[in-house]
């Protein structure tokens, strides 16, 4: 090849070269803008908590203070963490993760069960209770509040564990979601193991279940959070700290007169630390189901 | 083992129907293969054997007993699935050992029932293995042993070879018709592969458009195909079918070429003349055709040829010297011939 031909060559692949390596910076700038966004909240809590003087927290918030700490100290995690007393957010705590297992265990049987029945089931009228599950999906939850207020409190239920966790068991969104999954394994699978003397129940127990990891993680996740996230129902049906989640308690420092800021960030990172938990010991069955879902359409 | 009776089965989806009244008698022992083009309904058939499909009309009888609306768990048979359905979160073990583990056997004679099927079946190495850990044969070979450690009356083959390599697919075909001979289980095989249906079986139930065209041993059926649709879909490369009519002894075809026919059939009223294409071979004074195709497999010659405008085959087991283009003279081995009438039924 020529010198002239190499020259001109280099001057058409120099250009597209350049524009690669600037679309990078421009995409590298993009992702530590979008993560410093995300994280600098969190980063901020987390060292608002190990400082114990509410005043000075709040003075620090408008500058980069506030991502720094000179005296690191747990008294506030100390204060915040008893399980009775004043303070009892260690009782909330707990109070909290026994809803979050109840309702995600419980939220995990009901619903996968209800999935798997609409998509295997030899139920009558399959497609037209798939159709409602869909339909009262798009029902937001503050909409039927009020009427399920009267319900429970009529029942007697409030004030109580039971009236936190059973009406979020069966929700038509993780219904569909286990309806998709399992709708979406062989046919196959089924006969075979109807073919082996198992009844519909075994199948979903011993064959369906044991294979959706993907859909089990993603449903606990989701379910977990909004469950851990729960405010104006617990406000609504909880009036002693007995069962009272710790969402409701952090609340409580934000009175009218005073903030105090040192507790309610440490009681947040409390808060935070079991549903991080949840996560990632689920993530990577979240994460490949929802890439599952996206290559299979 | 037992028999199978299927009397006047018929099968609707909505007004639609599949099946139109099929009947046979499958006796006990015995490795009968259903075969057919796609949507034919064999396995529409073999499904409603198995319990997987309602019946819409007729009877099924499996050891005598009527089993139309017995669940499939209660009617004592296994299947093998095209896609073999294997478990995938199961060992090997787990999955031959499921169907005995909901019978409630204990764990020892579960473990020795697996051991047994998997020494049959070459799988013992296999056995904690899970089936994505495992080769397409092999996974075949695990939905077998799934079957067989049940010891069922009936075995139910739903084209199980279909998903297979051509070379793996002959060493397993040899491999089911060697288990059959051993177990003498009564098996209905379903396959759209009339190679298959030929070389495993008993008898054939050739099927088209959820009707029977014809149900015999195989190389009856081969013989004496009973229309031409068996006469075409059993053998390969498959028959020549000239259509024309019987004049002055001779069999004409549309095109004009005068066909020899035999001196016992000259007043049959066939419309069809039907030829293998090994029974077709080339003489001096043979009808004239002209050479378009030369295949040579090794073991045999396969030539295409133009007789008229119809396409004819020939299976030469001698090595010939010929040329596309090249014009010679074709002659049928008459006392293999085959006549059928207008509406493609056998005469002959």
């Amino acid at each position: 090849m020529s010198d002239l031909a190499i020259s001109t060559l280099q001057t058409q692949v120099k250009p597209e070269r350049s524009a690669v390596g600037s679309l990078r910076i421009v995409q590298t700038a993009s992702i530590l803008v979008i993560a410093l966004v995300i994280v600098s909240p969190l980063f901020m809590l987390f060292v608002a908590s190990l400082k114990d003087d509410r005043f000075q927290i709040l003075a620090d918030m408008g500058s980069f203070r506030a991502f720094w700490v000179s005296n690191p100290t747990l008294s506030n995690f100390a204060e915040v963490g008893n399980l009775s007393g004043e303070l009892a957010f260690g009782r909330y705590l707990l109070n909290s993760l026994i809803i979050l297992a109840s309702t995600v265990g419980a939220g995990l049987i009901v619903n996968s069960m209800a999935g798997f029945v609409l998509a295997w089931g030899s139920l009558r009228g399959r497609a037209l209770i798939l159709s409602l599950v869909i339909a009262l999906y798009v029902i937001p939850q503050e909409s039927i509040i009020m009427p399920l207020v009267i319900m429970v409190s009529r029942a007697g239920m409030t004030d109580t564990f039971a009236v936190q966790i059973v009406p979020w068991i069966a929700s038509p969104l993780y219904i569909f979601l286990f309806y998709q999954f399992f709708a979406q394994l062989p046919k196959e699978l089924f006969e075979a193991a109807q073919m082996d003397g198992a009844s519909v129940f075994r199948i979903y127990r011993s064959i369906f279940l044991p294979l959706s990891l993907p859909a089990l993680a993603t449903v606990s996740i989701l379910m977990g959070i909004e469950t851990w996230n729960q405010y104006l129902w617990p406000i609504l049906v909880t009036q002693t700290d007995y069962a009272r989640p710790i969402a409701v308690a952090i609340a409580t420092f934000f009175g009218q007169d005073s903030i105090y800021w040192d507790r309610a960030m440490a009681a947040s990172v409390l808060m935070m630390i079991p549903i991080l938990a949840l996560y990632l010991a689920f993530q990577r069955w979240f994460v490949s189901s929802f890439v599952g879902s996206a290559v299979k359409g | 083992m037992a028999s199978v009776t299927i009397e006047q089965v018929r099968k609707q989806y909505g007004a639609v129907p599949v099946i139109h009244g099929v009947s046979m008698d499958i006796e006990d022992g015995e490795f009968v293969t259903l075969v057919g083009p796609s949507g034919c309904g064999k396995s529409t058939l073999l499904r409603m054997l198995a319990g997987l499909e309602d019946i819409s009309a007729g009877e099924i009888r499996i050891g005598g007993r009527l089993v139309n609306d017995v669940a499939p768990k209660e009617r004592d048979i296994a299947m093998v699935f095209q896609s073999y359905a294997l478990y995938p979160h199961m060992t090997v073990a787990e999955n031959m050992g499921f169907a005995l583990k909901l019978k409630g056997e204990g764990k020892v004679a579960i473990e020795k029932r697996v051991r047994e099927a998997a020494d049959i079946l070459a799988l013992g190495p296999l056995l904690d293995r899970l089936p994505k850990q495992l080769s397409g044969g092999q996974r075949q070979r695990v939905a077998m042993g799934r079957a067989i450690v049940r010891h069922p009356q009936v075995f139910l083959f739903d084209e199980p070879l279909s998903n297979l390599d051509a070379k793996l697919r002959v060493t397993m075909r040899a491999e089911i018709k060697d288990l059959h001979q051993r177990l003498k289980t009564t098996t209905v095989y379903v396959t759209h592969d009339q190679i298959e249906a030929m070389t495993m079986a008993d008898r054939i139930v050739v099927m088209r458009g959820g009707k029977v065209e014809q149900i015999g041993k195989p190389l009856e059926l081969y013989d004496r195909p009973a229309n031409t649709f068996v006469a075409t879909f059993i053998g390969s490369p498959a028959m020549n079918l000239f259509d024309g009519a019987i004049a002055d002894g001779q069999f004409v075809t549309n095109d004009g070429v005068w066909l020899p026919m035999p001196a016992d059939y000259r007043g049959a009223m066939a419309e069809v003349y039907g030829i293998r294409p090994e029974h077709l071979t080339i003489a001096e004074n043979g009808a004239p055709a002209t050479v378009v195709v030369v295949e040579p497999t090794g073991s045999e010659t396969h030539v295409l040829v133009k007789l008229g405008s119809a396409d004819a085959n020939l299976v030469l087991r001698d090595r010939v010297d010929l040329q596309p283009g090249q014009p010679v003279h074709v002659a049928p081995n008459l006392p293999k011939l085959h006549l059928f009438s207008a509406q493609g039924t056998r005469v002959n």
